[in-house]
């Protein structure tokens, strides 16, 4: 291999780099939780104490928000993981009909940025101007809106929506991959379907199937942007929206110190579900046994239940992304949001298209929005490149726990990541970091370093040494095998990794929340959240209904590219 | 014991509908240890998977013991948890989430029957001590060895006594030196219990070595059916004769028929005239094929030997084979392979005669 099996300069130098950037915001962020200073700025050695715990949990909101978050987390998760598990036994076991339709356009649905997604159904379902509460009190004549998205009910029922998709990528492997050989012998041996599906089919699938829990909890838990638009307006708090309320309060003056403190539980859990997910993969990897070659899975005839079977999953998808994005694209040609009406398709107008573009902040916005996430996704792609090299094909002596350290921003919630680099931006003032897209660069770049080496650890397990040894022995000198073998291989995983950090950290605003100051260093996120805020719906919507079509787009360029890298998969040897 | 009426099968795949089986008939007698033998592709596993039950035909009827278990004309369709068979499939099934005990006590746990606990311990006991597991008992089916889960995966398939026993390549997944041994044990052991046995396997050597019935099968349909060496010396197509064993194919045209069944009469052939077993059905003047097993033809130095159906021929290579030297001389432009003692001594190059046996000589018709 061109990479030296010596331990070189650069391995320890990727070492160091990771290790400062994974510590020193949690170092800051455990310090920052005993400050007893005003201000980050004025923390000092001598100033620390427990106090901000103390305030912290003798407040009796703080038990509120840790049953709001049981609540929230447990409830969607359990709605996620229901729906995402019938669609997958639909499309896997059954002859349902429109399979196609489900594999193509339930992963779709992760193209919608959460953020939009929750304010598409406060235009649907809010008390004041939800288009479905007023269609409903037409309907039956009823004197107060029937339903009330500004609740933990609506958090849990959108939430779970946005969980199927994942949920559904994660499970549908897992029942291909099951040989129907096992569910067989079980008929032959005299077991009824009720009793296979009972005593073979859910025993197998149980330890996968409590991996994606586990880790859809650890994704709801996580989520900044659902709470965010569908609690915060109602005084709901859960974790991640407490914290941000903390700092970014408009009316009291901030405690952050309180807000550290209340991270570090808030860590704690994440850390805790993330330990057991790493403890279930490797549980279920030991349920592998020899497997047949070429077996055709039995299909489950459905029958007279095919009608209500169709149903629902179309009933799904026009949920999840129908229904949303048509409601965006409406109230974007409206002057003010009102129920659909003659009337109202009359006074259509492109008024707020123009607006976009005249108004200067838009283009700020975006022009910082491109930057920050080029330098993200590049920066990812680049470190994630290295350190999976060092990990998987070097002899450094720190590889395993290099590979770790990479692995931790991974149980490190979005928001805590924020307050942590928030801190430490403050604190290095000699760099004019704090408060620009460098900044959100910087912590998404850590944030996705988990992400970015698991792919690249897989990718380059696959090219097996021999690849590259053919090709030396075929007489090509190493910066040809590079060139000609190596990179060619790659470039998949370069390229949908790039994508992928592009496509989050677009529509993340978590974080860009906590570190941006001024105006002029907004992203779209951070735009999109204050435009809301401020009331100016129907330009929103025209901002997201293009955002979407162009993160739609990407999603589509994820899809082929992922296509072409099953395709370029090297055989096993 | 299980008997098959004109079953045709057909099934769904990416690429659209096959026919797989197209209409067999077959019948397997008590106590019989009958095989399923072809290329991948065949209709083999399919119609093993019918009498299982994990197949729908669309056509044709299925007896297993003395139950109709499958018929398109009335209608009926046994599931196959109400069959009375054991299986054991290509990749075992081991269920990974059970141990071995109650990988075997499966069966036993899904029968009418109740078991008391020293029962159905008895019996799993029983069952694996017939395949040499004794012992294994508290085992994760994840710790056995492929040798291990193949035994295992016997051991629950008879555990329940069925009347019939059904393997679908049981020893494809082991390596070569166990197979070998696995191939004599199997087959004692059904023998010893009496059991009929329904196998399905592609491997020449399985099928003659363990069967008291083989059937050959290509696209869907049975090619030969008879005893392993009735299959292995009278091959009646040209298909089965390629695939069990080496076949040496010389073209030729019938110069005179004898009548009657396998009767001797004469091919002339490109190296001369040849006399061999006719088909009945065969008229002088046909184009045929004439078979000849390699190691059935005798080699001799003495040129001047000479008997009927000797042909001579010029030694164009020879190679070493361990317990065999294979000799592949040129005859009149024919390449024949034969078969010597590696110590013969022959030279390359060297000019043979060469006895072709006429007993041994078969004739097809060339199609």
């Amino acid at each position: 291999m061109w990479v030296a099996s010596r331990p070189l300069v650069w391995h320890s130098g990727i070492f160091l780099l990771v290790l400062v950037l994974v510590l020193v915001p949690l170092i800051f962020l455990v310090l920052g939780s005993f400050s007893t200073a005003r201000l980050p700025g004025d923390f000092s050695l001598d100033t620390m104490g427990w106090i901000n715990y103390v305030k912290v949990y003798t407040d009796p909101g703080t038990y509120e928000l840790f049953t709001n978050t049981l609540v929230y987390v447990g409830g969607s998760s359990l709605f996620g993981i229901s729906l995402a598990v019938t669609l997958a036994w639909l499309v896997e076991r059954t002859n349902l009909p429109v399979k196609l339709w489900i594999y193509a356009g339930v992963p779709m649905t992760l193209a919608a940025p959460g953020m939009l997604q929750a304010m598409a159904w406060v235009l649907l379902l809010s008390p004041r101007i939800g288009l479905i509460n007023k269609w409903l009190q037409d309907l039956f004549g009823l004197e107060h809106p029937p339903i009330n998205v500004y609740s933990l009910g609506g958090m849990i029922f959108l939430e779970g929506l946005r969980l199927v998709p994942t949920a559904f990528l994660m499970l549908v492997p897992l029942m291909r991959s099951m040989d129907p050989a096992l569910e067989e012998a079980a008929a032959v041996s005299g077991a009824r379907p009720l009793s296979i599906i009972r005593k073979i089919s859910l025993r197998l699938l149980a330890p996968g199937l409590v991996a994606v829990m586990i880790y859809q909890l650890m994704t709801a838990l996580e989520v900044f942007e659902i709470p965010g638009v569908l609690g915060l307006p109602a005084g709901i708090y859960v974790f991640s929206t407490k914290i941000y309320a903390i700092v970014r309060s408009a009316t009291f003056m901030p405690v952050y110190g309180q807000a550290n403190a209340l991270a570090m539980v808030y860590l704690l859990m994440a850390v805790v579900t993330t330990y057991f997910y790493a403890r279930m993969i490797s549980r279920s990897e030991k349920y592998t046994i020899i497997t047949g070659k070429g077996y055709r899975p039995r299909q489950l005839n459905l029958g007279k239940w095919r009608y209500p079977a169709v149903i629902l999953v179309f009933l799904y998808l026009f949920l999840a992304i129908l229904l949303p994005f048509a409601v965006f694209v409406y109230a974007s040609f409206l002057s003010y949001v009102q129920t659909p009406s003659l009337e109202a398709f009359k006074g259509m107008t492109l008024k707020n298209y123009r607006l976009l573009a005249e108004y200067g902040e838009v283009g700020a916005a975006l022009k910082n929005t491109i930057l920050m996430v080029a330098v993200t996704a590049t920066a990812t792609v680049f470190l994630s490149f290295l350190v999976s090299l060092v990990v998987v094909r070097s002899k450094f002596w720190g590889r395993k726990l290099l590979d770790q350290l990479a692995f931790v921003p991974h149980a490190i919630p979005g928001i805590v990541m924020g307050i942590a680099f928030f801190w430490v931006f403050l604190k290095i003032d000699f760099l004019p970091i704090y408060g620009t897209v460098w900044a959100m660069a910087i912590g998404f770049t850590v944030s996705f370093l988990s992400y970015g080496t698991r792919s690249m650890n897989a990718s380059l397990l696959q090219i097996h040494k021999e690849l590259e040894e053919a090709a030396y022995v075929s007489g090509a000198p190493p910066w040809r095998t590079l060139w000609r073998v190596f990179l060619p291989l790659m470039l998949p995983t370069f390229v949908g990794v790039w994508i992928w950090v592009v496509l989050h950290a677009v529509r993340i605003a978590g974080m860009p929340l906590m570190l941006y100051e001024g105006p002029q260093n907004q992203v779209l996120s951070i735009l999109i959240w204050n435009m809301w805020d401020e009331g100016y719906v129907p330009a929103v919507a025209a901002i997201g209904t293009l955002l979407m079509l162009t993160l739609l787009l990407l999603t589509l360029v994820v899809r082929y590219v992922g296509f072409r890298q099953q395709f370029m998969q090297a055989p096993n040897v | 014991m299980i008997k098959l009426e004109n079953l045709h099968v057909h099934y769904q795949t990416d690429q659209g509908r096959v026919h797989a089986v197209r209409g067999i008939n077959l019948e397997v007698q008590p106590g019989q240890f009958y095989t399923l033998l072809g290329p991948s592709g065949c209709g083999k596993t399919t119609t093993l998977r019918s009498v299982a039950g994990l197949e729908t035909p669309d056509e044709g009827e299925i007896y297993v013991g003395d139950d109709l278990v499958f018929s398109s004309s009335r209608k009926i369709v046994v599931p196959p948890y109400r069959r009375d068979i054991g299986m054991v499939f290509q990749s075992y099934a081991i269920w990974p989430h059970l141990n071995v005990f109650e990988n075997v006590a499966f069966p036993l746990r899904e029968m009418k029957r109740r078991f008391s606990q020293q029962e159905l311990r008895n019996r799993v006991a029983q069952a694996l001590t017939l395949v040499q597991l004794d012992g294994l008992m508290d085992r994760p089916a994840p710790f056995l060895s492929g040798g291990q889960q193949q035994r295992l995966a016997l051991a629950r398939a008879l555990v329940k006594e069925p009347s019939v026993l059904l393997l679908d390549e049981p020893l494809s997944n082991l390596d070569a030196k166990l197979r070998e041994e696995t191939r004599f044990e199997l087959r004692e052991l059904v023998k010893r219990l009496g059991i009929t046995t329904l196998y399905v396997t592609h491997d020449q050597l399985e099928a003659l070595t363990m069967s008291d019935r083989v059937t050959v099968m290509d696209q869907g349909c049975i090619v030969q059916s008879g005893t392993p060496m009735e299959i292995y010396q009278a091959p009646q197509e040209r298909f089965v004769a390629n695939f069990i064993g080496l076949t040496n194919f010389v073209e030729g045209r019938v110069h005179r028929t004898a009548g009657g069944q396998n009767q001797i009469g004469e091919v002339e052939t490109a190296s001369g005239r040849l006399r061999c077993v006719l088909p009945d059905d065969i008229a002088s003047g046909d184009s045929v094929v004439l078979l000849i097993r390699p190691e059935d033809i005798t080699v001799a130095f003495d040129l001047s030997f000479h008997r009927e159906n000797v042909l001579h021929g010029q030694v164009d290579a020879l190679i070493f084979m361990g317990d065999a030297l294979e000799c592949q001389l040129l005859v009149g432009g024919q390449r024949l392979r034969t078969k010597l003692h590696p110590s013969s001594g022959i030279q390359r190059g060297q000019t043979v005669a060469l006895h072709l046996p006429a007993g041994r000589c078969r004739v097809l018709r060339s199609s």
